[in-house]
């Protein structure tokens, strides 16, 4: 009921916004996004599940003037088929055995119908810099799959091109000489202590691209072995995180390569750094092969070291793997015009697992695509890509209008 | 003073076919790619794929070039699944980055990219050309004079250098006497030295603003059997472009 309140709202004053607009701007309102229905195959230990969403990205532009743009855009999901899944199922027997029967109905994660506003921002473009300001998308790092400067967003291994959620910001790019560009951004939360605040100092030197990063924010971990009854979550520890990093992306020896380097400082827990280098080529035949290196010491190198927070911590985003070092290959080839069939391969050094996930991308029409997969973990109990964590498979249409 | 003007245009012409006569396969090539690569230029562009099966898929883009094609916006217009994207090329296409609106990303692609399919079409980027490729890429050959599309036409061979990296071991094309417009030219691949992988034949050639212009291309891919078209729906020359146009800033508005 609330859900539909909130809707009638956002449709309300969508409404009063765009007829209180001047019409010589709502004649430049852009109304467009996409509808994207999508079921996700799992088999686990022997059980065949299904979980089916539905996706409306309804996006808003308008130019409102030749140094402002506006852009907001609205998502309705809602989720059906098996939308509870238990963590513990998906985990070895040896950790499962680690959890307090007390606390065995905390591990979870539910999902349920929402409606978000996922970015709203104004841009403020003049000749010496960019202003924007609002909940808006923020890309940091040159890699494929895993990127070491970036704190604010969380890539599926299986599916990384996909768009991440907008994050609250104000953000100054100002071209400086050349090619080169400094960005700042802040990202405020409760106090100044708690926000996130950047800077970056872009520029290119001969074929590369390179990035200078440096990064304060409070890093948010959990510890999923002890419950906080009066927050009704599991008990956090934020602490101080700075982070002093770098990327770069260019050419060599007809190669394209990238790299991308992050240390960070912790206030309280152990320091760790990230490193992902990566290197692709498109044959002649056209196809393409992409192969990218990711370590993070905050990953471990023997699968029995793995605890329910190492677990925990990479389901919920929080850490962005539990094996120190894994390798993402991927090779496509364009069947037809329409059709490209490819092959993502997982593989995690630290433990010997692996993952194999065939892709299948098809235009349907000039504004309709499929794309789907299918995953099989190859590992033994307890790894990062263990057999227990289930085959499976994902269909998704996209539609746009 | 009629027979004058008569007797004047008849030894123009005689100059004109006996300085074709004259032309080498280099220096047809470099009045081709003059053509092709003007000082600066501005298109809207319309692609119409035609699949084995028939199906079509059409995209609408408007496009930018400078400094004789050596920097190049293509932002799509049409349809809403690829509105906004952005590719920006720099020296000659040496550098490329991409723009994908919807999650804000650039991502720098290396050469090779050139080689993929534009939007699945049977234009690759590199086949889009800019620059000096038949230059730079291929050494020329001048061969017999020849007709072709209803043109008096030089026929001309470029074959692969042995330092370059183009997707193509060997080009053949028909030019047109008249105004250096090449109206067809036949891609061949290493694999399969003499049959044509792909012909591009350009057509509805006009002057605009000076420069002689085919309005419509069309790509047929003999491998795949299918068929790309493209076509200017409206294009201007010599135009005074600002270099922040090719920005990586300008790539993300």
């Amino acid at each position: 009921m609330r859900t539909l309140s909130s809707f009638l709202t956002f449709l309300l004053m969508a409404g009063i916004c765009l007829l209180s607009t001047p019409l010589n701007a709502q004649d430049k309102v852009e109304i467009f996004g996409y509808f994207e229905p999508q079921v996700l195959g799992t088999r686990l230990q022997g059980n065949f599940y299904q979980t089916f969403t539905n996706k409306l990205r309804l996006d808003l532009r308008s130019v409102l003037s030749d140094h402002i743009t506006f852009a907001a855009n609205v998502n309705f999901i809602t989720y059906h088929g098996k939308t509870e899944w238990d963590v513990l199922e998906f985990l070895s027997e040896k950790i499962v055995s680690s959890v307090p029967p007390e606390m065995l109905d905390f591990y979870v994660l539910r999902f349920e119908h929402e409606i978000f506003l996922d970015n709203a921002w104004v841009k403020l473009s003049f000749k010496p810099l960019d202003i924007t300001l609002g909940k808006q998308q923020i890309s940091m790092g040159t890699g494929y799959v895993w990127n070491p400067t970036d704190v604010f967003n969380h890539k599926d291994v299986l599916d990384p091109t996909y768009e991440q959620p907008g994050h609250n910001a104000l953000r100054v790019d100002v071209p400086l000489m050349g090619s080169t560009t400094l960005t700042a951004l802040y990202s405020p939360e409760s106090t100044w202590a708690e926000s996130t605040k950047l800077v970056e100092l872009k520029s290119r030197i001969g074929r590369f691209d390179l990035f200078v990063t440096a990064i304060e924010t409070l890093w948010r971990v959990h510890d999923y072995t002890h419950f906080d009854p009066d927050g009704m979550n599991f008990v956090e520890h934020p602490e101080k995180r700075q982070l002093l990093g770098g990327s770069t992306a260019g050419e060599f020896l007809g190669l394209g390569v990238w790299a991308e380097y992050a240390y960070n400082w912790m206030e309280k827990s152990d320091d760790f750094y990230e490193l992902a280098a990566g290197a692709d080529y498109t044959f002649v035949s056209q196809t393409y092969v992409m192969v990218e290196y990711y370590r993070n010491t905050l990953g471990k190198t023997d699968a029995s070291d793995y605890d329910l927070n190492d677990w925990m911590r990479f389901f919920s985003a929080e850490q962005k793997a539990i094996a120190r070092d894994q390798v993402y290959i991927f090779g496509q080839h364009p069947v037809t015009d329409l059709l490209s069939l490819g092959l993502q391969t997982i593989y995690s050094i630290s433990d010997s697992s692996a993952a194999l996930v065939p892709t299948l991308f098809y235009s349907l029409s000039d504004n309709v695509e499929v794309f789907a997969y299918l995953s099989f973990n190859l590992g033994k109990e307890g790894t990062a890509y263990a057999r227990k964590l289930g085959d499976g498979g994902l269909i998704r249409l996209r539609a746009y209008f | 003073m009629k027979q004058a003007v008569i007797m004047l245009i008849g030894v123009l012409l005689g100059l004109n076919s006996l300085s074709g006569q004259a032309l080498s396969g280099e220096e047809i090539v470099k009045r081709v790619n003059d053509i092709m690569s003007p000082a600066s230029s501005w298109a809207k562009s319309k692609m119409t794929i035609t699949t084995t099966s028939g199906d079509k898929r059409t995209f609408v883009s408007e496009s930018w070039s400078k400094n004789k094609g050596e920097k190049n916006l293509v932002r799509y217009l049409e349809p809403s699944r690829v509105k906004g994207q952005a590719v920006l090329m720099l020296n000659n296409a040496d550098d490329i980055w991409m723009f994908f609106p919807r999650t804000q990303r650039v991502r720098k692609l290396a050469t090779h990219a050139k080689r993929q399919k534009m939007q699945g079409s049977d234009f690759s980027y590199e086949d889009m050309g800019g620059g000096d490729a038949f230059i730079d890429d291929f050494a020329s050959t001048r061969l017999e004079d020849d007709t072709a599309e209803g043109f008096e036409c030089y026929q001309l061979e470029l074959l692969r250098k042995p330092e370059s990296d183009a997707s193509y071991s060997r080009l053949r094309l028909w030019v047109v006497k008249e105004n250096f417009v090449p109206v067809i030219i036949d891609y061949y691949a290493e694999k399969e030295p003499e049959r044509p992988l792909k012909r591009l034949v350009a057509s509805d050639i006009r002057l605009v603003d000076g420069i002689p212009t085919a309005m419509k291309m069309v790509m047929f891919n003999q491998e795949d059997n299918t068929q790309t078209e493209m076509e200017f729906l409206d294009v201007k020359y010599n135009l005074a472009l600002d270099d922040s146009l090719f920005t990586e800033r300008n790539l993300k508005k």
